[in-house]
């Protein structure tokens, strides 16, 4: 109950004058002065009384004549805080009857409404900012072995960088080599066989290659299709929530249980302390499949139409041949087989001569060098092969060589490289999530069920500039598994200092796009002198 | 808030997955029986043309008329059924109302008689001075200007006014009450193999011409995957209500549809279905259509430019509207619902005002809501858990944007166990909400009313101790349905037995009994009422299988629309036992009947991001005003999609003038909270937001009016111009209460202007740029700015009206800023304006501890200059009945604390648009305080006929108080 006051026809009693500069920043005080009895406002766009200046009555369209009071929009009031830090706050937090923790002298409303407090806010701010300087220091300084591994891996890559470059060389000139004997050989057989290709059984094997490789493709596709298919009801069957439910998708989900062998995704989650083993277990009891003699099952399939598809026709042209002409391979034909491997390009290369005069005399036949050229192109393509492998390599040594101290990758200074692949992991009841840095974001069902993928790992926080510390606090992983009806799955990981590698929270703030929070040492930096002092005594 | 027919089939094939209303899932008249029969009646008196008489005739020896009251009782046959006894009750109300009442007598079983008392407030008192006199041809009363006729054969009730038709029951003889009979009794007639070897019937059927031939879905009817068994066998109610001579007809809410309905049979059809009222949870519903939708209030407003009338049809069960307009000036309606009696109230007008009063006596007025729920309500599907709750307040108070209140949709439950907070999202339900309401902010949680049949969960378990839950067909046990949490149960409100079970669920403090209650919340927590049409995923048209059995055996399709209704009003009721002194609560439900205005605030349901539902919400809005549910809202931004920054911008510029102000997004959407936006879209959405808070005082008054007299507090064009034919059909515009606002959102994509329909002879201006406008008694349209940031908001001439332009973080944090009063002189230089003010939580006002003003200015010609008045003056004294719901204050003491507490709160700014002179003082009277400080922009007077910039005159801070009598003196 509050007192009435006395009626009266008359103005209300006027409110103790504020004080001119109540509510200004310390750097603005000095504008606070009148000029005669007037007033500019600060941005000179008009001129006022300077008793019209913290009356409780907005006159500056910049806001600038109330500092210490709530009449004009969009402008703020200072609060000097003695004792503590000074800090500036909105005009709409200026008396409306809530004591601003920011204001802990209680300025920001009538006297005698707030307390001042700044005496424990203080003394309870500088101890939680000696606690932060220490998290600080122990971290900067797990962060400086960050840096100094990042310098040791950039040692480490330059050594395999120079290594693999040489090894590059060397293949190089051994593929060069080779191609030289490969096409040389090829040469001398090439008229012979393009017209054994014309044989109407060689036309016949291709065309069966070609239908094989076409089923072989069609199959594979529909391999896949099934696969999806089957994915997207998995995900339909654990990740739909009953509780949003409609019948069909319980239809749906019971139909692909009874199709797959699934046992009913509900009777799982109810079952926990059975766990996922026993379903997963059910799920993979599978009918062994009768078949009739002679038929291969999908495994031998797979194998068999691989090796089949491989199988090089022109040399099997040539040994079908053979099988039919020869009486059986002459000496020299199959000579290569006793020759030790080291030598026996050099020894093929004669072989081909020898044989090639011999043919120009009609001792031999041409025909079976072609099997040698055959032999020839597969060393070529073996060594292509390694150099290839070996060029990935050294490029895969560059790139990270590259990313160590790039802005977009492991940082300026390389501080993120130790964590590269550094699996995080936060278990939160229903889900363990997972990061991989830099790799991959994971959920994990805790009571069974298929793992998602929360996706990859795409780049920092893009809304930053990169190279500047609110740049590292962000990382994007993106186009994980799609949600049954949503977006494919992504993750933002906000990370701040912390002395340990560690995930904090997870929250989906919206459906399929998580937000994880965490903390790295490779965040902190050294507290700085400005930090120490700080501006309490201000 | 949504139901998820998903198409899985869709969603497989279709990447870019559209989901639509699922036609499917819903009957149509030609697959629901009883309105097949219905419009076969129809049908067969249209074809049957003059020759046609309805078969219902009163027997003039049984009319008996109450001695004292303005009632009587008399009996009424049917031709086709001499058997069947029917009794008739006509009473007239002391305020002209007339209630005509038809039920069954004697029948095998009882026509579900109660509906109307779930929605009136008391038994209404019937007139003592109006009498009825007998004569040959019916019973006459005569009343006013107004005389109601009940003619005795065939059966026709007729009201007049002025000696003109107004409303007329049974004028096309479509009425037919299908009376009880046994299967067995009704067989349809075997065709017996006679000796000859013809085929004859046994028997001839007499009502075949009234009924039709076949025994169409009498004893069963099969829908879709459902059998209702209809034990009661055909109990359908059929009844044309003619108005001869009223051309428009609005209301019977909801449809998203027009204000003025459109036909639905006839030449001008635009629809094929009569409107249906049914509450159903429509997932993705259509914005044009006659489609029943979450709530229904069987009350239908008829205007011409001589009178307003209504009809409330006191019904609960399924009931489909036929509306025609046989020719301009006239209306015709037929009514068929599938059980109940005929309950008709007549509400005579004449005036739309009377009207709402007429409409408010009977069913209450809209109950005076805490003054926070008219702020901004922030909501979503779902904020996660309690740190996301408190970095959204965190977001708002970063960018300096209003908000009042915080939302919890059905995530926060365990197992959509609602009142049991999921301890792993929401470790610390009671401090967030505190941290919430240490900024005088409020938290709302949704608490729906099916239970998941869970013995471990106290609700259920608790009602089915007590046996208070709805039971199937077989009228043993539970009914089990599905919905969000799978197998649930429902309580039935109607029994008796849930209503302390239900109220003791939100005790605060341990029950004494040791059963559990809801410790873990506040007593200012409000709640959300939502699937209670009842949603029911498996069950046919997402509800409850009509057979199922309520309290007292009856079954749920006699009481279905209402079944709502009672869930938010008994959690109204226990809610705002939680404090004590008691807290006005705050309630939203989707579902909602006549009455439910008494419980709270409704909503518009799951609406579309589209501009098409953006612009059907608000006149949905309009039209549940209309029915009484003033308090009314769309989901700001459309609850399913991603608005583009353009549509959520003028989204926002409808909702906040929307009685109801809520965002809310579905599960699958992005975030679009205002902070979100890129700029300028952000600040433009701050500031309407803040324009809303500005707005405050307005809208708390136009919702203590609406409290008191029953008037919307939106109000359509014919409501404030009754006479202006051109208005009638007016949708997109409207008037905030009595304050003289005429706004017309934008719901277009890229507009730039906006035309705004004056209909009369005044001036009106530019809310923003004080352009003045000039109207016209013939009815003038004007163009307004209206690029994004622009809302086309116009101040009537004559008009004052207050407001609080500091912003805070929520609007009780406003409590002691000052008021801005914008005085908007007419054409006369006179202007009016009201503001209502309370302590906005308690009941406090109804024992009078409140402020009340009025305020006015006027102008004196007196010797060389002009004087401009503006005063102030206490209206709670002057008209203390006036001041509170129901005239329940019987003396009005200024000097009450509460006036006492605003005392100190001052007017800081006035702001006099169309002032055409230069003043030469502005002071205080009375006061011997010298001039006022005062600025003065030329422009054009309020008088005259000059469009352009209105002359204002702006007078700095006089220092009066809101809470007292002053007045300020302009000389020119």
């Amino acid at each position: 109950m509050v007192a009435w006051l006395p009626l009266l026809l008359a103005p209300l009693p006027v409110l103790g004058a504020l004080d001119k500069t109540h509510g200004v920043r310390p750097d603005l005080l000095a504008r606070y002065a009148p000029q005669g009895s007037t007033w500019k406002c600060l941005d000179g766009s008009k001129e006022i009384a300077w008793s019209a200046v913290n009356d409780d009555y907005c006159d500056c369209p910049d806001g600038s004549d109330e500092p210490g009071t709530s009449a004009c929009p969009n402008s703020s009031f200072y609060c000097r805080n003695a004792g503590h830090i000074g800090s500036s706050i909105l005009s709409s937090r200026v008396n409306d009857g809530l004591c601003e923790p920011e204001c802990c002298d209680g300025s920001d409303e009538k006297p005698g409404v707030c307390p001042n407090v700044c005496d424990e806010v203080g003394k309870e701010y500088r101890k939680k900012r000696d606690a932060e300087r220490k998290m600080q220091k122990t971290g900067s300084k797990i962060r400086s072995t960050y840096i100094a591994y990042a310098h040791k891996e950039k040692t480490r890559l330059e050594g395999l960088i120079a290594e693999l470059e040489k090894e590059v060389a060397t293949r190089e000139a051994e593929v060069a080599r080779l191609r030289e004997i490969a096409e040389h050989a090829e040469s001398l057989s090439a008229a012979d066989i393009e017209h054994k290709q014309k044989s109407p059984l060689y036309q016949s094997l291709l065309t069966h290659h070609t239908a094989l490789k076409s089923l072989q493709r069609e199959h594979k596709k529909h391999l896949e299709r099934e696969k999806a298919l089957g994915e997207v009801l998995d995900s339909l069957r654990t990740g739909y929530n009953p509780n949003y439910q409609d019948m069909a998708v319980l239809e749906a989900v019971r139909g692909w249980e009874t199709l797959a062998g699934l046992p009913h995704i509900n009777d799982v989650r109810k079952d926990e302390s059975e766990g996922a083993g026993d379903a997963a277990a059910e799920g993979q009891v599978q009918e062994a499949e009768e078949l009739e003699e002679g038929i291969w099952d999908a495994a031998k399939i797979e194998k068999e139409l691989d090796k089949l598809l491989k199988e090089d026709h022109t040399s099997l042209l040539l040994q079908h041949d053979k099988h039919i002409d020869a009486p059986g391979p002459s000496i020299l034909f199959d000579l290569s087989s006793y020759v030790p491997d080291s030598i026996r390009p050099e020894f093929e290369a004669f072989r081909d001569i020898v044989v090639s005069w011999l043919a120009a005399f009609g001792l031999a036949k041409p025909v079976d060098v072609s099997g040698s050229a055959d032999f020839a192109r597969q060393e070529l393509s073996d060594s292509e092969h390694s150099l290839k492998l070996t060029e990935n390599e050294l490029k895969e040594a560059r790139v990270d060589f590259g990313d160590i101290f790039d802005p977009k990758g492991f940082g300026p200074e390389g501080e993120w490289k130790k964590l590269d692949g550094l699996c995080l992991s936060k278990d939160t009841g229903d889900y363990t999530y997972e990061i991989c840095l830099f790799d991959e974001a994971k959920q994990k069902p805790n009571k069974g069920g298929s793992n998602f993928s929360l996706g990859k790992f795409t780049s920092w926080d893009t809304q930053q500039e990169p190279g500047t510390p609110a740049y590292y606090h962000k990382q994007r992983y993106t186009l994980g598994a799609k949600c049954w009806n949503g977006p494919q799955r992504s993750v933002e990981l906000v990370l701040e200092c912390g002395i340990e590698n560690a995930l904090l929270s997870v929250a989906e703030l919206e459906k399929c796009e998580y937000q994880i929070t965490g903390t790295t040492p490779a965040l902190c930096t050294p507290p700085t002198d400005d930090d120490a002092t700080g501006k309490d005594e201000l | 808030m949504r139901s998820p027919n998903f198409s899985l089939l869709l969603l497989l094939l279709s990447p870019a997955f559209t989901a639509a209303l699922k036609t499917g899932d819903w009957k149509t008249c030609a697959t629901s029986g009883f309105c097949r029969r219905g419009r076969a009646l129809s049908a067969r008196a249209e074809e049957a043309g003059s020759s046609w008489h309805s078969p219902y005739s009163l027997d003039p020896a049984s009319v008996s008329i109450a001695p004292a009251d303005a009632a009587f009782t008399a009996s009424v046959r049917s031709s086709i059924h001499p058997d069947a006894k029917f009794g008739l009750d006509v009473r007239v109300h002391e305020d002209g109302v007339v209630r005509v009442r038809m039920d069954e007598v004697d029948g095998l079983r009882k026509h579900y008689d109660e509906a109307a008392s779930w929605s009136l407030i008391e038994e209404p008192s019937i007139s003592h001075d109006v009498q009825w006199t007998v004569g040959k041809k019916d019973v006459r009363a005569k009343f006013g200007a107004n005389e109601v006729s009940v003619q005795f054969s065939p059966l026709k009730v007729t009201l007049f006014r002025d000696g003109h038709e107004e409303v007329v029951l049974n004028g096309r003889g479509l009425m037919h009450m299908e009376h009880f009979r046994t299967k067995e009794g009704t067989a349809v007639p075997e065709v017996a193999e006679a000796d000859d070897g013809a085929q004859k019937p046994l028997q001839v059927n007499a009502a075949a011409w009234f009924e039709g031939e076949e025994q169409d879905a009498w004893w069963e009817e099969t829908w879709s995957t459902w059998t209702d068994s209809k034990p009661k066998g055909p109990e359908s109610l059929s009844l044309d209500i003619n108005f001869p001579n009223h051309g428009n007809v609005y209301g019977i809410p909801q449809h998203a549809t027009r204000l003025s309905l459109p036909a639905t049979t006839g030449p001008d059809a635009e629809y094929t279905e009569p409107y249906r009222l049914f509450n159903a949870d429509v997932f993705e519903y259509l914005p044009d259509s006659p489609m029943s939708l979450y709530g229904s209030i069987p009350l239908m407003h008829a205007h011409s430019a001589k009178s307003t009338v209504a009809v409330f049809n006191s019904i609960g069960s399924d009931t489909w509207i036929d509306v025609k307009y046989p020719k301009k000036g006239s209306t015709q309606t037929h009514w068929i619902s599938e059980s109940g009696i005929l309950d008709v109230f007549l509400l005579p007008g004449p005036t739309p005002e009377k009207v709402f009063e007429q409409y408010a006596r009977l069913t209450g007025a809209p109950v005076l809501p805490p003054a926070w729920a008219l702020a901004y309500h922030q909501c979503r599907w779902n904020y996660v858990s309690s740190d996301d709750v408190r970095g959204v307040q965190e977001r708002f108070d970063e960018s300096d944007i209003p908000v009042d209140v915080f939302w919890l949709d059905i995530e926060y439950a365990e197992g959509h166990k609602y009142f049991m907070w999921d301890q792993k999202t929401f470790p610390d339900p009671v401090e967030m909400i505190q941290d919430v309401e240490a900024l005088e902010r409020k938290m709302v949680v949704i608490i729906d009313p099916h239970l998941k049949r869970d013995s471990n969960f106290p609700a259920y378990q608790l009602a089915s101790e007590s046996e208070v839950l709805v039971k199937p067909k077989s009228g043993e046990g539970e009914y089990e349905g599905w919905c969000w949490p799978g197998s649930s149960s429902w309580v039935d409100f109607f029994n008796p037995g849930a209503w302390d079970y239900w109220k003791s669920l939100f005790q605060l403090s341990p029950r004494a009994d040791g059963k559990w209650s809801w410790t873990e919340s506040t007593a200012k927590v409000g709640i959300w009422n939502d699937m209670n049409e009842p949603s029911i995923f498996n069950g046919p048209e997402i509800s409850m299988p009509r057979d199922s059995i309520h309290y007292g055996g009856w079954e749920h399709r006699d009481v279905h629309n209402i079944n709502g209704m009672l869930f938010t009003n008994h959690t109204y009721q226990a809610a705002a036992l939680r404090a004590d002194p008691p807290l006005r609560p705050f309630v939203l439900t989707r579902s909602f009947y006549a009455g439910s205005q008494r419980f709270g605030a409704m909503w518009t349901g799951d609406n579309l991001g589209t501009w098409e539902h953006m612009a059907v919400g608000l006149k949905m809005v309009l039209a549940n005003g209309l029915g009484g549910m003033s308090f009314a809202g769309s989901d700001v931004g459309g609850f399913f999609g991603n608005p583009d920054a353009e549509m959520l911008v003028r989204w926002y510029g409808v909702g906040i003038f929307n009685p109801f102000f809520r965002a809310h997004a579905h599960i699958d959407t992005k975030r679009r909270e205002p902070y979100l936006l890129d700029e300028p879209y952000r600040s433009i959405l701050r500031d309407m937001i803040r324009l809303r808070y500005a707005m405050l005082p307005v809208w708390y008054t136009a919702f203590h009016e609406a409290s008191v007299t029953g008037m919307p507090v939106l109000r359509p064009q014919y409501t404030v111009f009754p006479k202006d034919e051109a208005g009638f059909a007016i949708d997109d515009q409207f008037y905030v209460g009595a304050s003289g606002l005429l706004v017309k959102p934008v719901t277009e994509k890229g507009a730039t202007e906006a035309s705004v329909y004056l209909a009369e002879d005044q001036v009106y201006y530019n809310y923003f740029t004080h352009e003045a406008y000039r109207g016209s008694a013939r009815g003038k349209h004007v163009t307004l700015p209206a690029a994004l940031h622009e809302i086309p908001v116009l101040i009537r001439g004559g008009s004052i009206v207050p407001t609080r332009e500091r912003f805070r973080r929520s609007s009780p944090l406003m409590k002691a800023d000052p008021f801005t009063l914008r005085v908007a002189l007419g054409a006369d230089g006179a202007a009016q304006g009201r503001l209502y003010l309370d302590d906005g939580e308690t009941y406090a006002h109804e024992r009078g501890e409140l402020v009340w003003r009025g305020f006015s200015a006027s102008m004196d010609k007196k010797g060389k200059g002009r004087t401009l008045r503006i005063a102030s003056e206490d209206l709670a004294s002057r008209d203390p009945r006036g001041a509170v719901e129901r005239g329940a204050l019987g003396a009005y003491e200024a000097r009450n604390a509460f006036a006492g507490a605003v005392e100190p709160v001052r007017v800081e700014k006035l702001v006099v648009l169309g002032l055409g002179a230069r003043p030469t003082s502005v002071r205080v009277e009375g006061a011997d305080g010298g001039e006022l400080e005062w600025e003065y922009v030329a422009g054009v007077g309020a008088d005259g006929k000059k469009e352009g910039k209105a002359g204002v005159l702006t007078v700095k801070d006089p220092a009066v108080s809101v809470a007292r009598d002053w007045a300020v003196v302009v000389k020119m």
